[in-house]
C-alpha cells in the first residue's frame, strides 16, 4: 500500500521535473540544460520575495513563476535563438547558462543549508495506516491538474494548437502563418514557467540547495529519454516507470541503488530503444 | 554598400605568399618555407620551451595540466570534427586510464615508464568494447550516453566498494626523473597532435570523414561504418586514457572524482573556444583557458561563472573559434572593391 | 624647471626612504597560513571564520613571538572546491600546490576538506615538508592512522578535531544512557552514500549488535534520493526507538521533515548531520526539526561551559560573524591558529622539523579543552573530561536553541524525547 502511494508521489515529482524539458525539447528541439537551473533560480527567488520582502506564500510564488517564465525567455531569445539547429551547440550554450546561473548563485551566498520554502498545508492524513503530508498529496493533485491542463491547452487554444503544429512539422507550420522564433521564445518561457512549477512545489520538501540544480536536470534527461524525447506524453509516462522502479528498489533492494536505476534506465533505453517509449524519431534517423 | 555613387563590397583573398607556397613550389624559396612552418615552429617551440621561462614549479605543474586537458581536447576535437561523434565523456577514459595505471602500478609493481603506455592502449580497447553498443546512435543520443557513463562508473565503483571505493587507489609511484614528469607529456602531445593531423589525411582518416559527412553514402558504399567509427573510438580513447595515467602518476593518487564531469566540460570549453575541426585549437584552447582559470582562482566561485560566460559568448558569437580566425587573417586577407 | 625638477625628485625620494623605514619598523614579514578550503560549503567557511577571527585576535595582541621578533599572521584561503561533485581531488591537490608553491604559505591550517582529497595530499605535504593542521571536514580515521604507519614521511600531518572512532565512542555512551532510561533496544541506520558515512555505518552496526541492540535495518541514501519515506515506514514498523543518522548533504532536511510529518516513534539521532548544526536550521525546516540530536565534534560549536575559553570563544565569534559557530570546524580552526602560535613560539622559528617537535608537545587549555596531539599519530587526544582532553558535544533541537546534552560534565539539558513517543 505504500509502495503504492509513495510510488505515485515520486513518479508525480519526475513528472513534474521533466515537462518542462519535454516541453522545450519538442517544440523548439533545443535540448535545454538550463532546466535544472532555472529550477534551483526559481526557488531562490521565491525564497528572496519571502523573506526579503516579507510578502506571503502565494505572492511568492506567482512572482517566482513569471519572474522564471520572463528569464527563460529571454534566456532563449539573446543567447539560444542564435544557435538554433546546431544540437550540439544548443548542448553547450545551455549547460554553459546553467553553470553561469547556478555558480552565480553560489558566489552571491546562497550557500549553506538553510534555505527553504513554507509548504502550502501544513499538517497530514492517514491514507490506509500510512500517514502521507498534505504537501505531498497537493504535488500529485497539481501534478495531475497540469497535465490535463497541458494536454487541454494544446488541443483546445490558438496558442497551445500552434506550439503542437511546430512540434510536429516546423516548415507546415510557417507556411500556415505560425512565427516559429516568437512560439519557440513562448515555449521555452512556458517550460521555464513549468520548473519553477515543480520547484515551488517540490522544494518546500527540502531546502534549496544549488547542487539539487545538476541533479534535477539528469533526472529528466532520464524520464525524456525513457519517454521519448518530444512526446510528453511518453514523459509522463516514463516518470511513473522510472518512479515505481525507484521505490521497488528502494524496498527490495535497497536504498543505495537508487540513483544507479535512473542512470541506467538512460543507458539501457538508448542501447536498445533511443527512440524510447512514445519517440517521434524514425528507426532511420536514430542509427546508422 | 554605397559610397557617394559607386558600390563597395568586401571581398576575401587568398594572400599572394599562400598561392605562391601550393604544392611543390613552397620549395622555391626560404621565406616560403618560413611562410609554412613558421606557425607550426612557433607551436613546438613555444610549448618546449614554457617549462623552462615559467616562473615556479607551481607554474610547470599548471603546464602539465594543460598539456593533459589538451590531450582530452584533442581526442573531443578529433571525434567530433573528424568523424561526426560528440563525445561528452572524456571523464571516462580519463577514469579508465587512470584506475588502469593505478592498477598496473600497485597490483603488479610496473613502473610508471611501463605502466602508462599499457594504461593507454588497454584503456583505448576497453572502453571501445564499452562504447560498442553504442556507436550506432546518431547525434544527440550517443553524446547523451558518453555523458551518463563516467557518472554510472563513478556509482557502480562506490557502490560495490572495488577498486578501493571511495577513498582511492594510493601510493602509486611517481616519475623517476623530474624532467620526464614535466617533458614526457609535452613531447607525448606533440607527437599525437601532428599524428593525428596526419591521420586525417590519410586515405583511413578520409573514409572516417566521410562518415561525418554522410554515413549513408559510406554504408552504400559497402564499409562497414561501424568498424571504422570503433577504430576511430580506439584511437581517442587512447589518447584519453594517456591523459588520466599520466594525470594519475603525477598526483601519485586514483579515486572516483577522477570520473568527474570537470574533465568533460574543459576539453569541450578548449574546443570551442579554440577553434574545432583543427586539432590545434583544442590546444591553443587548454593554453588560454587553464591558466586563466589558475589566475582566477582568487574570485573563488565567480571563476567558475566567468569561464562560463566566456564560453557562451564565444559559442554564440563566435562559434568558429580562435584558430580558424586566426588561420583566416594569416591565410587571406580583406578589401574593399567595386561592383 | 631644473630645479623644481630636482625638488620634486628630492621630496619624493626622502618620501620614500621614509616610507622603507616606517615600513620595516611597523610590518615585519607575516608568517603567511595557508588554508586549502572549500568555501562555498558549511564545513570550508566554518574553518576559514575560525581561522580568520583567531589570526585577527592575534594580530591584535601584536602578532606571533619568532625568536625574539613580533610577527603578524596572514591568512591566505583558496578555493578548493573539493566537496563539490563534479570536481576531481586534482583541483584540491592543485590549490595546496598553489598555496605552498605560489602564495608561499608557512603553514597548513583546515584543509583539504574531503577525506579523499587529504589523503591524496599527504604525500605532496611530506614532499614540500609543510605543516598541515586538519580542523574541519575529514573525518576518517585512515588519516591518523597512516602518520603512525609511516612516521617519517608523514610526520607534518597533524589533526586537531575529532574522528569517526570518537563519534562512534561517544554515541554509543549516549545510546547506553537512554537504554537505561527508557529500554530503547531498536535502532536503524540511514547514511549517505560516502565513503565515511558508510564506513561509520558498518561500525554502528557490528558494535550495536555486539552491544545487544537489534539493528532493524541499514538504509544507506545516495545523493540525489528526494524520499526517505520507505525507509523511514520501515523504521515505524519495526518499533524502532532510535534513528542513526549520518548524512552531511542537503537532503537531509528532506528526511526530517519527513520523519517530523509522518510523526515517526523514533529520535533521530544524528552523527555529523550538517543541515542541524547551522543555527539557520531551526527556520529552514520550519521548526519541524527539533527533538534532532546531532554530533558536532568539538565543543564550541554550541554553547557550553567547557572552559572559560569557550563561551569567550562563542561570543567573540557571534559578534564577529552575525551568528553563532556553526559547522564541525569552528572552534578547531580558531584553536589551531592558537596552537601553531604557540609552538612557534617554543620552537623560536619557522623550520618545519622544530615546529613538528614542538606542536607534539603540545599542552594548553583551549575553546574545548587540553588540547595535546598523540606524538606518533599526530591526532588530538580526546576525553570526556575537558581537563584532561579535548572534548566533543552532542546536541539537540529544544525549543529553537541548540542545547548540548553530552558529555555529562558539559551538559547544558537532558536529551527530550518528541511528544508522540511518550506513550
Amino acid at each position: 500500500m505504500e509502495i503504492l502511494i509513495y510510488g505515485t508521489i515520486n513518479s508525480v515529482a519526475l513528472a513534474l521535473y521533466a515537462l518542462g524539458f519535454a516541453l522545450v525539447y519538442g517544440i523548439c528541439r533545443l535540448p535545454n540544460f538550463a532546466h535544472g537551473a532555472l529550477y534551483v533560480l526559481s526557488g531562490f527567488i521565491a525564497w528572496t520575495v519571502i523573506n526579503t520582502l516579507n510578502a506571503n506564500l502565494l505572492v511568492a510564488v506567482v512572482v517566482s513563476l513569471v519572474v522564471t517564465g520572463i528569464i527563460g525567455a529571454i534566456i532563449y531569445r539573446l543567447f539560444l535563438i542564435r544557435v538554433r539547429g546546431m544540437e550540439i551547440s544548443e548542448i553547450i550554450a545551455s549547460y554553459a547558462i546553467a553553470l553561469a546561473i547556478l555558480e552565480g548563485l553560489r558566489w552571491g551566498g546562497f550557500r549553506g543549508m538553510t534555505y527553504t520554502l513554507p509548504v502550502f498545508i501544513e499538517g497530514s492524513i492517514t491514507i490506509g495506516g500510512i500517514s502521507v503530508d498534505y504537501q505531498r498529496i497537493l504535488v500529485v493533485v497539481v501534478g495531475a491538474a497540469l497535465v490535463a491542463f497541458l494536454w487541454l491547452f494544446t488541443h483546445y487554444t490558438r496558442v497551445g494548437l500552434a506550439l503542437k503544429g511546430m512540434a510536429q512539422d516546423e516548415r507546415a507550420a510557417l507556411m500556415l502563418g505560425i512565427d516559429s522564433d516568437f512560439m519557440a521564445v513562448v515555449a521555452m518561457g512556458m517550460g521555464s514557467m513549468l520548473a519553477a512549477f515543480a520547484a515551488v512545489l517540490l522544494l518546500p520538501l527540502g531546502n534549496i540547495v544549488v547542487e539539487s540544480g545538476y541533479n534535477v536536470l539528469i533526472l529528466a534527461i532520464a524520464v525524456c529519454i525513457v519517454g521519448g524525447l518530444g512526446s510528453w506524453m511518453g514523459a509522463v509516462l516514463a516518470a511513473f516507470l522510472i518512479g515505481f522502479a525507484q521505490i521497488l528498489t528502494v524496498v527490495y533492494l535497497g536504498a543505495h541503488y537508487q540513483m544507479m536505476v535512473a542512470l541506467l534506465a538512460i543507458i539501457l533505453t538508448l542501447i536498445l530503444k533511443p527512440s524510447g517509449l512514445f519517440g517521434q524519431q524514425k528507426e532511420l534517423e536514430e542509427r546508422v | 554598400m554605397k559610397i557617394g555613387t559607386r558600390h563597395r563590397r568586401q571581398e576575401r583573398i587568398d594572400r599572394g605568399i599562400k598561392v605562391r607556397t601550393d604544392g611543390l613550389y613552397a620549395l622555391m624559396s626560404w621565406r616560403e618555407l618560413s611562410y609554412l612552418v613558421a606557425p607550426r615552429l612557433l607551436l613546438i617551440g613555444g610549448l618546449l620551451l614554457l617549462p623552462l621561462v615559467v616562473p615556479g614549479m607551481y607554474w610547470q605543474r599548471v603546464i602539465s595540466i594543460v598539456c593533459i586537458y589538451a590531450l582530452l581536447a584533442l581526442s573531443f576535437d578529433f571525434l567530433a570534427h573528424y568523424v561526426g561523434l560528440v563525445s561528452l565523456g572524456g571523464a571516462f577514459f580519463v577514469g579508465v586510464g587512470g584506475y588502469l595505471t593505478a592498477l598496473l602500478n600497485t597490483e603488479l609493481g610496473a613502473s610508471p615508464l611501463v605502466a602508462i603506455p599499457t594504461a593507454a592502449i588497454l584503456g583505448g580497447v576497453i572502453c571501445t568494447i564499452l562504447l560498442l553498443p553504442c556507436l550506432p546512435l546518431r547525434g544527440v543520443y550517443f553524446a547523451i550516453v558518453t555523458l551518463m557513463y563516467p557518472l554510472f562508473l563513478a556509482r557502480v565503483i562506490e557502490a560495490l566498494n572495488i577498486l578501493g571505493g571511495t577513498d582511492g587507489i594510493m601510493g602509486i609511484d611517481s616519475f623517476p626523473y623530474v624532467w620526464l614528469e614535466q617533458y614526457g607529456i609535452i613531447i607525448m602531445l606533440l607527437l599525437i597532435l601532428f599524428g593525428l593531423r596526419r591521420l586525417v589525411n590519410t586515405d583511413l582518416g578520409l573514409v572516417m570523414r566521410a562518415v561525418k559527412d554522410n554515413d549513408q553514402a559510406v554504408k552504400a558504399s559497402g564499409m562497414n561504418i561501424t568498424h571504422y567509427k570503433a577504430l576511430a573510438v580506439f584511437i581517442a580513447s587512447s589518447v584519453g586514457c594517456l591523459a588520466g595515467a599520466y594525470l594519475v602518476h603525477t598526483y601519485m593518487w586514483a579515486g572516483i572524482s577522477i570520473f568527474a564531469l570537470d574533465f568533460s566540460i574543459l576539453p569541450i570549453a578548449a574546443t570551442v573556444i579554440g577553434g574545432g575541426g583543427t586539432l590545434v585549437g583544442p590546444v591553443l584552447g587548454c593554453l588560454i583557458l587553464v591558466p586563466i582559470s589558475e589566475l582566477l582562482r582568487d574570485f573563488g566561485t565567480l571563476r567558475i561563472v566567468f569561464y562560463s560566460l566566456i564560453l557562451l559568448g564565444f559559442i554564440v558569437f563566435r562559434s568558429e573559434g580562435l584558430m580558424i580566425y586566426g588561420q583566416r587573417k594569416y591565410h587571406q586577407f580583406e578589401r574593399w572593391t567595386d561592383i | 624647471m631644473k630645479t623644481t625638477h630636482g625638488k620634486l625628485m628630492m621630496i619624493l625620494l626622502i618620501a620614500l626612504l621614509m616610507g622603507l623605514s616606517s615600513g620595516s619598523a611597523m610590518a615585519e614579514k607575516p608568517i603567511v597560513i595557508g588554508c586549502p578550503l572549500a568555501t562555498a560549503f558549511l564545513y570550508g567557511w566554518d574553518a576559514e571564520r575560525g581561522v580568520t577571527l583567531a589570526i585577527e585576535e592575534i594580530n591584535a595582541q601584536g602578532g606571533v613571538d619568532v625568536d625574539g621578533k613580533k610577527r603578524p599572521f596572514k591568512i591566505e584561503v583558496i578555493d578548493t572546491r573539493d566537496l563539490e561533485p563534479g570536481v576531481p581531488v586534482s583541483e584540491a591537490l592543485l590549490a595546496v600546490e598553489k598555496l605552498i608553491l605560489d602564495k608561499k604559505a608557512d603553514f597548513l591550517i583546515g584543509g583539504p576538506v574531503r577525506s579523499e582529497a587529504a589523503l591524496a595530499a599527504m604525500p605532496l605535504l611530506s614532499k614540500y615538508k609543510k605543516v598541515s593542521i586538519l580542523t574541519t571536514g575529514v573525518l576518517t580515521p585512515k588519516y591518523h592512522a597512516m602518520v603512525a604507519e609511516n612516521y617519517d614521511k608523514y610526520k607534518y600531518c597533524f589533526r586537531i578535531h575529532g574522528e569517526a572512532k570518537n563519534l562512534v565512542g561517544e554515541i554509543f555512551t549516549n545510546f547506553g544512557d537512554l537504554k537505561a532510561k527508557y529500554g530503547f533496544n531498536n535502532l536503524f541506520i540511514i547514511a549517505q552514500d560516502v565513503s565515511h558515512a558508510r564506513g561509520a555505518a558498518e561500525i554502528i552496526k557490528k558494535v550495536a549488535t555486539g552491544k545487544g541492540w537489534n539493528v532493524t535495518g541499514l538504509e544507506i541514501y545516495p545523493t540525489g534520493a528526494t524520499d526517505f519515506s520507505m525507509g523511514l515506514l520501515k523504521a515505524k514498523k519495526t518499533n524502532t526507538q532510535i534513528i542513526n543518522i549520518w548524512m552531511d548533504m542537503p537532503e537531509s532536511a528532506i528526511l526530517l521533515k519527513q520523519w517530523y510529518d509522518m510523526q515517526i516513534p523514533a529520535l533521530p539521532f544524528g552523527s555529523t548531520l550538517a543541515a542541524a548544526e547551522q543555527p539557520g536550521f531551526w527556520k529552514a525546516t520550519d521548526g519541524k526539526g527539533e527533538f534532532t540530536l546531532c554530533n558536532v565534534v568539538n565543543a564550541g560549536n554550541a554553547p557550553s561551559n567547557a572552559t572559560p575559553w569557550t563561551m569567550k570563544f562563542y561570543d567573540a565569534y557571534t559578534k564577529r560573524w552575525d551568528v553563532e559557530p556553526e559547522g564541525l570546524g569552528t572552534s578547531s580552526s580558531y584553536m589551531a591558529v592558537y596552537v601553531l602560535k604557540d609552538a612557534i613560539e617554543r620552537a623560536g622559528s619557522l623550520n618545519p622539523d622544530k615546529v613538528v617537535a614542538a606542536l607534539e608537545k603540545t599542552d594548553i587549555m583551549g575553546v574545548y579543552g587540553r588540547l595535546r596531539f598523540d606524538p606518533k599519530s599526530h591526532q588530538v587526544i580526546p576525553s570526556t573530561d575537558p581537563k584532561e582532553g579535548a572534548v566533543g558535544s552532542i546536541l539537540q533541537w529544544q525549543k529553537g536553541k541548540r542545547v548540548v546534552v553530552y558529555p555529562k560534565s558539559i551538559a547544558m539539558g537532558e536529551i527530550q524525547l518528541p511528544p508522540w513517543m511518550k506513550k
